[in-house]
């Protein structure tokens, strides 16, 4: 069984990784993993709601 | 002769003018505050460029909207002319190769250019737990930048991420996000914002190309070019300021009426950028003019120093 690894996925916005398993010429498994959290949804809390908009444009 | 001959057919068949371009180019010119006279000399770098220094561009914790502003502005091609005066080794957001190819890519141009490349950065680099908050092919952000930053002839932070740490570093910051300069601990040229005019970055660029050194900074590494007045002091509602014509609440008379935006949150008197003469969108606009206020994205920490962005600190 083949293992083929993708990592960095290009031209796209962010760090992905692909992982797929072949086996007789076929993908028999496949997993995707984005490779960066930041935490978006941790910093929003508390805030003044005005400016989670703000925040939201930059995921 | 025959190299910018060839150029300026390239400009036309983009539907671009010599005389278009010429006026971005004088645009150009005085934003990096040079005379006049270096107008002739700006449009050489990009119609006869005599050298085209390798550029690494590295994606760390960051959006991509400073990438997006560069690549997508009106005339899609005259900022991009800062890709043509380069030669671009290494841009995930660009680059057909993937996977294993790009990682190559990398490594041969960092090996090949070694002290000669210019290291251009967006993004910001978790340090938390050894930086497992942010991986390339296996590699943390941190070990990535550890490992090119300090071979490169110039480092460029791009964007308020890059530069200090932007909004992954906002309070309670979870992956202990930290600018480049600061993530390492080396000297960076930092040109901040959120996203930062791409004009800014062309230019710091162009006065390395042409005067061979990168421009005069300000204690916290941005250029002085660009960063050196506050965004009240350029502002075309000044004086409104002055006049004591504030707008208290939006959809108002006096927000019709173009008033000051400082009761409504406007954080120009303490930022440090050129918006309201660069502008946005090859001069259309910007956040003050089209009625926003101003939220400070080219200072440190402004995620959490300016925040609530519709009130006034008293």
């Amino acid at each position: 069984m083949a293992k083929i690894l993708i990592d960095p996925i290009t031209r796209i916005e962010g760090h992905l990784r692909i992982e797929v398993e072949v086996a007789g010429g076929k993908v028999v498994d496949a997993w995707s993993s984005g490779q960066m959290f930041r935490g978006i949804e941790l910093i929003l809390q508390g805030r003044d709601p005005r400016d989670a908009p703000l925040f939201c444009q930059r995921t | 002769m025959d190299q910018e001959r060839d150029f300026y057919k390239r400009l036309s068949e983009k539907g671009i003018s010599r005389r278009d371009f010429m006026k971005y180019c004088g645009f150009l010119t005085a934003t990096m505050g040079l005379s006049s006279s270096f107008i002739p000399r700006v449009a050489e770098v990009f119609a006869a460029p005599k050298q085209r220094p390798p550029v690494i561009v590295l994606h760390f914790g960051e959006c991509t909207g400073c990438s997006e502003a560069l690549l997508r502005t009106m005339y899609p091609w005259i900022d991009e002319l800062v890709l043509e005066i380069v030669s671009i080794e290494y841009h995930e957001t660009i680059f057909a190769a993937a996977g294993q190819q790009m990682e190559d890519n990398l490594h041969a141009a960092v090996k090949k250019y070694a002290g000669k490349f210019i290291c251009l950065v967006e993004g910001a680099i978790a340090t938390k737990y050894d930086g497992a908050y942010g991986k390339i092919a296996g590699r943390t952000f941190l070990e990535i930048a550890r490992d090119v930053c300090p071979k490169a002839a110039a480092v460029i932070a791009h964007g308020s991420c890059a530069t200090f740490g932007g909004i992954q570093a906002a309070a309670p910051n979870p992956g202990g996000y930290k600018g480049v300069g600061d993530a390492l601990g080396m000297k960076v040229v930092n040109i901040s914002g959120c996203p930062p005019n791409p004009v800014n970055l062309v230019g710091t660029i162009v006065n390395y190309l042409l005067l061979g050194k990168l421009p005069e900074l300000d204690e916290i590494g941005r250029p002085l070019f660009a960063y050196g007045k506050t965004i009240h002091d350029q502002c075309p509602r000044r004086g409104h300021y002055e006049s004591d014509e504030f707008v208290l609440e939006f959809g108002s008379k006096e927000e019709k009426l173009g008033y000051c935006l400082y009761m409504m949150g406007c954080k120009g008197p303490e930022t440090y950028n050129n918006c309201p003469v660069a502008k946005f969108n090859d001069g259309t606009s910007w956040p003050v003019e089209a009625g926003h206020p101003c939220i400070g994205c080219s200072e440190p920490g402004f995620w959490d120093k300016m925040t609530p962005f519709f009130e006034q600190k008293t």
